[in-house]
């Protein structure tokens, strides 16, 4: 009845305090101290008790009576409070552990990758300003970008070239690059004929100065 | 039958930190306009210029680049083809005069070695923010041996005195026998590969 309440692996332990019991009184003090419950103390004062008063009523033997009783309530004192403590801590303990436990359940419910490294980023899918294109893909688009506001300016300035008379019209033959025209007719076909005239003078004017062209467009930025 | 339209090409590269002004400073050359709002430049751009020189046509293919650290891996594979690198930092942001080290340092790790450098001291026209002292500009110009201008581009102070200055300096030390400009190879390299035409 004045079992420390016990649990788990404990019950074990309590077991065998059941089977000291059974063996009797001296049975406790063949237990492991650190098993020892006050109901043990009991037992050993009875049988050590029962031991003094064999010796009969030797002053000697009175004197020492009143020094092992004082040993055993220091003992019962000691082991009381020692239980209780374990008993405390292990409160503590499954307290604990069930808090980490839920704490988990609910980090890994709200964030998956809590565990970051030190160099990683979140990215939220749902924000439409995500980052999601990679460095080399800008770079690839920027070359392009690059590429034909080089090629623009250059075809532009032909055209200036060409507006202001310094390369006059018709020289040579763009015959060669019809097929050009013909694709160029057929992608414009809502634009009106003046347009049509400017892209076939275009084209041709390309094809007739190919070289300039071509030594500008390798001094251009790659 | 190909026109010539200019007798050298040169290839300039502005850097500095974000927001100091190189594109405004690049626009007030090549428009010779100045506008107030403030445009992050997306990694790398360019605008060109025919110049001027000695009887000289010049044209100037100018190189804007991104200060933001984000694109320094692409800004940095341009610098090697650049004849001129222009460095520019804010004289009333001390943050970007001290960074000038950092990017002095980048120039000698990526550009050529021969490449003609400037020093930009920029937003000279705000003087009653300004936290860099012009000596200070000079005195760094002066350790590294490299050309030093207080510029606005908003003000239009010195923007076109330095690109020509820079463009002189290059055109200096280009050998005498001119090239022809039809084959005039300027190539950046740079960790791009350069593309061919296809337009011929």
């Amino acid at each position: 009845m004045e079992e420390p309440p016990l649990r788990e692996e404990e019950e074990e332990e309590e077991d065998e305090g059941d089977e000291g019991d059974e063996a009797g009184p001296e049975g406790a003090l063949g237990k492991s101290p650190f098993q020892l419950t006050t109901e043990d103390v009991y037992d050993i004062s009875y049988v050590m008790g029962r031991e003094l008063m064999a010796l009969g009523s030797d002053p000697r033997v009175t004197q020492l009576q009143f020094k092992i009783v004082r040993v055993l309530e220091m003992l019962e004192t000691l082991v009381n409070e020692g239980n209780l403590t374990v008993e405390e801590l292990r409160m503590e303990r499954d307290h604990l552990r069930k808090e980490v436990e839920g704490l988990r359940r609910e980090g890994s419910a709200a964030s998956p990758e809590v565990n970051l490294g030190p160099d990683k980023m979140v990215i939220d899918l749902t924000d439409p300003n995500r980052p999601r294109f990679t460095l080399q893909e800008l770079r690839d688009v920027l070359q392009e970008r690059n590429k034909l506001k080089s090629q623009l300016l250059v075809v532009q300035e032909e055209l200036q070239c060409y507006k202001s008379g310094l390369i006059p019209p018709r020289e040579g033959s763009g015959r060669r690059r019809e097929k050009d025209v013909l694709v160029a007719r057929a992608s414009s076909a809502s634009s009106n004929k003046e347009e049509k005239t400017i892209i076939r003078k275009l084209i041709s004017e390309l094809h007739l100065h190919g070289s300039c062209c071509q030594g500008r467009e390798e001094g251009l930025p790659s | 039958m190909a026109k010539k339209t200019y007798d050298l090409l040169f290839k300039l590269l502005l850097i500095g930190d974000s927001g100091v002004g190189k594109t405004c400073v690049l626009f007030r050359f090549s428009d010779d306009a100045f506008n107030t709002t403030f445009i992050s430049t997306i990694g790398i751009d360019f605008k060109i210029k025919t110049v001027e020189l000695q009887g000289k046509k010049i044209k100037l293919q100018i190189w804007d680049t991104a200060g933001q650290e984000r694109f320094h891996t692409i800004t940095t594979s341009y610098y090697r083809g650049a004849m001129g690198i222009m460095l520019v930092y804010d004289i009333t942001n001390g943050k970007s005069f001290e960074n000038i080290s950092k990017w002095l340092r980048n120039i000698d790790e990526h550009a050529n070695e021969d490449v003609e450098r400037m020093l930009l001291g920029n937003k000279c026209d705000m003087d009653d923010k300004r936290v860099v002292p012009k000596g200070k500009g000079e005195q760094i110009a002066r350790e590294h041996g490299i050309r030093f201008f207080e510029t606005s581009a908003k003000a239009n102070i010195n923007i076109e005195k330095a690109f020509l200055t820079l463009a002189e300096d290059i055109l200096r030390k280009t050998p005498v026998k001119e090239p022809n400009s039809e084959n005039v190879d300027i190539s950046s390299g740079g960790g791009v590969t350069g593309w061919k035409s296809k337009c011929c």
